[in-house]
Formats: structure tokens, C-alpha cells, sequence
């Protein structure tokens, strides 16, 4: 574990000298608990995890197997709620209403829908939160360039190689123009020259768009490209 | 469009893909049975209708019978003329014969008619195939086809007619001595008991045969156009004084259980054919259950992109309709494709067993009706658009109460 692993704690990097206000957390989590029944045992995965993160900021978490880091994300992502804790998307309540437009994902096994093209499944966001327009489709090709896969738009995820997929995800994942980035082990199923690609691309667009991203991954230097890098440990970040 | 109706229709035709293997499989399913349906509806309508068709036509639209004899018809006519409603009326007798042509003996039974005024109410004529109306006269009669094949009896044959009051001759001693008929022509219902069964003379001659005199059995009468026959029978009967002991019946009165029963076999068959949609719907029903276990992870991906469970559950309810659309379609243009060539399949089929002549003789038609009801048309594609969309609640509800979380993690 690094330096900066063991001693960034959960808070967000200081604003700058000289009484700047420091941005509004984009997420912001307090106190999350989270245990799972196993047979008649319960097992505490999560035991106080704080967490902001604000917008523009990359962060990575890293952790053993089975260490909760995924069980983490999906708290982020409201896709789960913890026994305990507090989670707020922009200081607002988290609301799945608000997930379309507040957050995209990327997975480690892509999760594209095999029977409509790359440009369908990028547009599949919007169509999500509701808005497909003219606007949108161009944005939505215009991700696609941005991921180098501008002439690949019309072809099936079957067509397409795991980094392709996987950079589709990655336009999928900003079509809404998400505040948030929830990213688990988006390499985990990538050679180590596509994988870094990949993580090269994310933290750019991110960097780009200004949108904060949590990463979920194992490996180190990739963890390392990120602001921020934290290492999930007994279920508490550190 | 909402993304659960494009993804409803991108898994049931997917991009790329010429022949999808499910949704083709699924939708000829479900269009068997909208067919076989459209199609054994439409033939016992046909046959129905056909039967309705024959019977007003030989018996007009409303029936005055006596208790007795009518002694004076003329006088009930005139009466019946006066009801509002009435178009024209016309008398008959009738009564079982043996008819003898060179030793071959049949026993049908013949038609007094009133020549002058039987073509007003009934359209005989339509039916006569040679020679007509106007060739009958007191020494002639008109044979059903196919009671002329089985006597033999060609136009110009004389035919030995054997009335039951040569029985009665008989016992007083009397020589019987049959009235010979001169063959004029051939009728042909298309009714295979009709056409075996019934000869046509004029009334005066049936009335001498049976010993009537100036009496009929009865007045068929022809209704305006659009008139209920039931509300024009009770309209008649409302005229007659309790003493005269008449009675009008309306066709569909007269032949009421035989239309019934027609009626309820339509029925029976449109219920049990039924269950070709819902045999078809329920293996719809396990095709979108082992796609909702396959995409269990895609239906997670759809929840964390946002997608409310009910819009996922309207995803594959939608895919049920449409198959069951696509279904209904097919099976329409199938049926009705059918049923425009049916006659040449039965003439195939029947060449092929020669069966031919038994067909004839047990569905007493010479080609294969058809008539489809409007509102049984309607029914079924109503009942299978239903069941077939009820066919996707159950992999629409699985796919609804999948969480996300536990979606997107399972193997």
C-alpha cells in the first residue's frame, strides 16, 4: 500500500489556500454498514465507510477479494441500501429516478446488449433517462469517435473485440453526461495492453468532462493514475 | 418510442438478423392456431349459412300452418297481404309418394306448389338447372337430381305416382291406378337430402293426388327486406282469432334446435380450438422465461442504467403482444389463404381417396362452404392478442422483481 493510500483517508483533496471554498461533494457517504447472512452467521463486509468524492475527482479503491469493494459500489450506485449510513448524489437523497442522469457504470463483463448495435447500446442510457433526441445521437456517435470506434458503430457487441466492448461501455457509461462514474474492475476481463488503454481513456474522458469517477480495481498502477487511491480493508477505507 | 418497447421489439428482431429462430417459432405457433381457428369457424359458418341460406329459401321467411287443413287460402292470403311488413305469400301441400320409374321405386316427398306465385316468395327457379317453372303443369313434375339418378328418369320419362289414397282405394276394392307424370326438369339445392328427397308438382295436382280439394297445409310468406322473421311470425299470429286455430312460425322458430345445435358445435369447436393459442401461448410463456434466466445480467445492466422494474416487466409483456400480434396476423393471412383455395384441396384431397361421393352424401354440399363471422373473426384475434400477451405476465413479473444488485452478480 502507498503513502498517499494510507493517509488520504475518505476526505476530499484540500481546497486551495488562501479560503476557496472547496467544490461541493458530488458523492458524499457517511458511516455505510453493510453485512450479508451467511447460513446462520452474519458477516459484517462494510463497517463505517466514508467517502466524498467531488466532481471532476478520480479515485480508485483497491482491496482483496471478498473485501466488500464491489459491495461498496453497488451502495454508491444505489443499487443496494446499507444497514446503516448515509449517501447523498449531490447533496441530494439518493433516488434510483435520479441514476440515468446522475451516474454512469462501467463493468468488468461490459453488459452490452447483444442484439442491437454499439450505437444502440450507447444511446440505450439516453433512451433510459428518457431524452433520445437528435442532440443526443450525435453525442452519442460523437462518443463513440472519442473512443476510436467511429466506424464501428453499426456492428454487434459479437463483432466487436473485449477492449472494443469495453470502450463502447465507456461511451455507454458518459452518454448522459453523468456527474459520476462507477467503474468495477473495468479491466479485470483485458489483456494488460488493452486494460491500460482503457484506463488511459477513462481517467481522459473524465478528465475531460469533468466527471468524478470511482474505480473499483486490483491493479495497482492503474490505481495509481487516479487523485486519489484507497485500499478497502476490513471493511473500512483507508 | 420508450426503451422497454424498443428492446421488447430489438430481442424479439434483432439487428442483423434475417431469421430470428424464437420469434419465428413462436409466432407460427401462435398462427396455427389463429388459422386452424379462422379456418373450422368459417366452415361451420359456411355450413351454417348454408343451411340458413336452403331453408328460407324452401320455406320462406315465415310459415302459416292450420291444425287441420287450410280450406280457404285465397281468403288467408288476401288477409296476410294487409299485415305491414308482408311482401307476398304463397300456398302449398305436401306429403310423402311412391314414385315408380321402370321397376325403380322412391319414396320422396313432393311439393304442391303454386307456380304463379311461388318464385315471390321462395326462389325455386334459382335452383332449377333444367328446364323451368313454367314447364310444370298438372301432368308434370320437377325431380331432385339425385332423385332422378336414382330412378333413372331423364326429361320426357314418365313416372308412375303412387299417392296414399290408392291405399285407401285399395281396401274398398277399387283398382289403384297411379298418375303418370311427365319429367320437365331437375332442381338441385346442393343439399344432398333435398336433392334425393323432393319432387316439385303444381298445387292443383298435389291437391288431387291427396284428395285436399281446395285446401292447402300451409302459406309460406315473404318479408320486407331487414325485417326480424320472429317479430313478423308474432305480428302475424296477432291478426288470427283464437278460433281459426292458425299458427305463423318464423323459419328460425321452425328449425330452432336444428340451428341451435349448429350453432353450438361452432361454439364447442371455437372453444376447444382455443387451446392450440393457449398451448402456443404457454410455450411463448417458456421461451421469454429461459430469456428472461439468460439476460438475468443484461436485466440487471437495465436497472443500474436506470430502468424501473415495471418498464422491465413491460419489456417482455410486450414481447408476448407482439408475438401474439405477429401471431394473429400470420394466422389470418394463413387462414383466409386457406380458405380461398379450399375447394381445390378438397378436390385434391377427395381425387387422391376418392372420396368424393361420400363427401357429398355425409356433408350434404357438392363444395366446401365457407362464411366467416365478423364477430368471430373478431373474437379470435382479440382472444389470442389476450392470452398471448397474458403468456408474457409471468416472464415479465420474474424479470421485474430482479434486483439489480443481485442481477448483475449472478453467474
Amino acid at each position: 500500500m502507498s503513502d498517499s493510500e494510507s493517509e488520504a483517508g475518505v476526505s476530499p483533496p484540500s481546497g486551495k489556500a488562501g479560503g476557496v471554498p472547496e467544490p461541493a461533494p458530488v458523492l458524499n457517504a457517511r458511516g455505510l454498514v453493510k453485512s450479508f447472512l451467511s447460513g446462520k452467521q452474519r458477516l459484517e463486509v462494510l463497517r463505517g465507510v466514508d467517502l466524498d468524492v467531488v466532481a471532476g475527482e478520480s479515485v480508485s479503491i483497491r482491496g482483496e477479494s471478498g473485501s466488500g469493494k464491489s459491495t461498496l459500489l453497488n451502495l454508491l450506485a444505489g443499487l443496494d441500501s446499507p444497514d446503516t449510513g448515509s449517501l447523498a448524489w449531490s447533496g441530494e437523497p439518493v433516488a434510483a429516478d435520479r441514476r440515468a442522469a446522475f451516474l454512469g457504470m462501467v463493468f468488468q463483463s461490459f453488459y452490452l446488449i447483444p442484439e442491437i448495435d454499439a450505437l444502440a447500446n450507447v444511446l440505450m442510457a439516453a433512451r433510459i433517462g428518457g431524452k433520445l433526441g437528435g442532440r443526443e445521437r450525435e453525442r452519442g456517435r460523437e462518443l463513440l469517435a472519442r473512443v476510436g470506434l467511429s466506424e464501428r458503430g453499426h456492428h454487434l457487441p459479437a463483432e466487436l473485440s473485449g477492449g472494443e466492448r469495453q470502450r463502447v461501455a465507456l461511451a455507454r457509461a458518459l452518454m448522459n453526461s453523468p456527474k459520476l462514474i462507477l467503474a468495477d474492475e473495468p479491466t479485470g476481463n483485458l489483456d494488460e495492453h488493452t486494460g491500460d488503454a482503457v484506463i488511459e481513456l477513462l481517467l481522459g474522458l473524465c478528465a475531460e468532462t469533468k466527471t468524478a469517477l470511482v474505480l473499483v480495481t486490483h491493479n495497482v498502477a492503474h490505481a495509481k493514475k487516479t487523485q486519489r487511491s484507497l485500499f478497502l480493508h476490513e471493511g473500512v477505507l483507508r | 418510442m420508450p426503451w422497454y418497447l424498443y428492446l421488447a421489439l430489438k430481442q424479439l428482431f434483432p439487428t442483423g438478423r434475417r431469421f430470428p429462430f424464437f420469434t419465428a417459432i413462436s409466432i407460427l405457433g401462435v398462427a396455427l392456431g389463429v388459422a386452424v381457428l379462422i379456418i373450422a369457424t368459417s366452415v361451420m359458418g359456411g355450413f351454417g349459412q348454408k343451411v340458413r341460406e336452403m331453408t328460407v329459401d324452401t320455406q320462406g321467411d315465415v310459415q302459416v300452418r292450420a291444425e287441420g287443413l287450410i280450406e280457404n287460402p285465397a281468403e288467408l292470403q288476401a288477409q296476410l297481404a294487409k299485415i305491414p311488413g308482408v311482401v307476398a305469400t304463397t300456398p302449398f301441400a305436401e306429403g310423402p309418394v311412391g314414385i315408380l320409374f321402370e321397376n325403380k321405386p322412391q319414396f320422396p316427398g313432393l311439393q304442391g306448389i303454386d307456380v304463379t306465385r311461388v318464385d315471390k316468395v321462395v326462389p325455386i327457379q334459382r335452383y332449377i338447372h333444367y328446364g323451368t317453372l313454367d314447364d310444370l303443369d298438372d301432368d308434370s313434375i320437377i325431380l331432385g337430381s339425385q332423385l332422378a339418378i336414382a330412378l333413372g328418369a331423364r326429361v320426357g320419362n314418365k313416372v308412375s305416382i303412387y299417392s296414399p289414397l290408392l291405399w285407401e282405394k285399395l281396401n274398398t276394392n277399387e283398382i289403384p291406378i297411379p298418375r303418370e307424370l311427365r319429367v320437365v326438369g331437375y332442381f338441385e339445392f346442393g343439399h344432398q337430402g333435398l336433392d334425393s328427397s323432393v319432387a316439385l308438382v303444381t298445387l292443383r295436382e298435389m291437391q288431387d293426388l291427396y284428395g285436399l280439394g281446395h285446401g292447402v297445409h300451409g302459406i309460406n310468406i315473404k318479408i320486407a327486406r331487414g325485417l326480424d322473421a320472429d317479430m313478423m311470425a308474432a305480428r302475424i299470429n296477432a291478426t288470427f282469432p283464437p278460433q281459426a286455430h292458425l299458427r305463423a312460425r318464423s323459419w328460425l322458430d321452425i328449425n330452432q334446435d336444428f340451428l341451435f345445435v349448429l350453432q353450438f358445435e361452432k361454439n364447442m369447436m371455437f372453444f376447444l380450438l382455443m387451446f392450440i393459442v393457449v398451448v402456443a401461448a404457454f410455450s411463448v410463456t417458456s421461451s421469454l422465461l429461459i430469456s428472461v434466466v439468460r439476460k438475468t445480467r443484461e436485466i440487471g445492466l437495465l436497472g443500474a442504467l436506470g430502468g424501473k422494474p415495471r418498464h422491465v416487466a413491460a419489456c417482455f409483456c410486450f414481447q408476448g403482444f407482439l408475438i401474439g400480434v405477429g401471431g394473429t396476423i400470420v394466422g389470418l393471412l394463413l387462414g383466409f389463404g386457406f380458405l380461398h383455395v379450399r375447394d381445390d384441396i378438397v378436390r385434391i384431397f377427395t381425387e387422391i381417396t376418392q372420396s368424393e361421393a361420400a363427401l357429398e352424401r355425409f356433408y350434404q354440399f357438392s363444395h366446401l362452404p365457407a362464411y366467416s363471422d365478423p364477430a368471430y373473426v373478431t373474437a379470435v384475434i382479440i382472444c389470442t392478442i389476450v392470452i398471448t400477451t397474458l403468456a408474457g405476465l409471468l416472464p415479465a413479473w420474474r424479470a421485474a422483481r430482479l434486483r439489480p444488485v443481485e442481477a448483475l452478480r449472478s453467474e
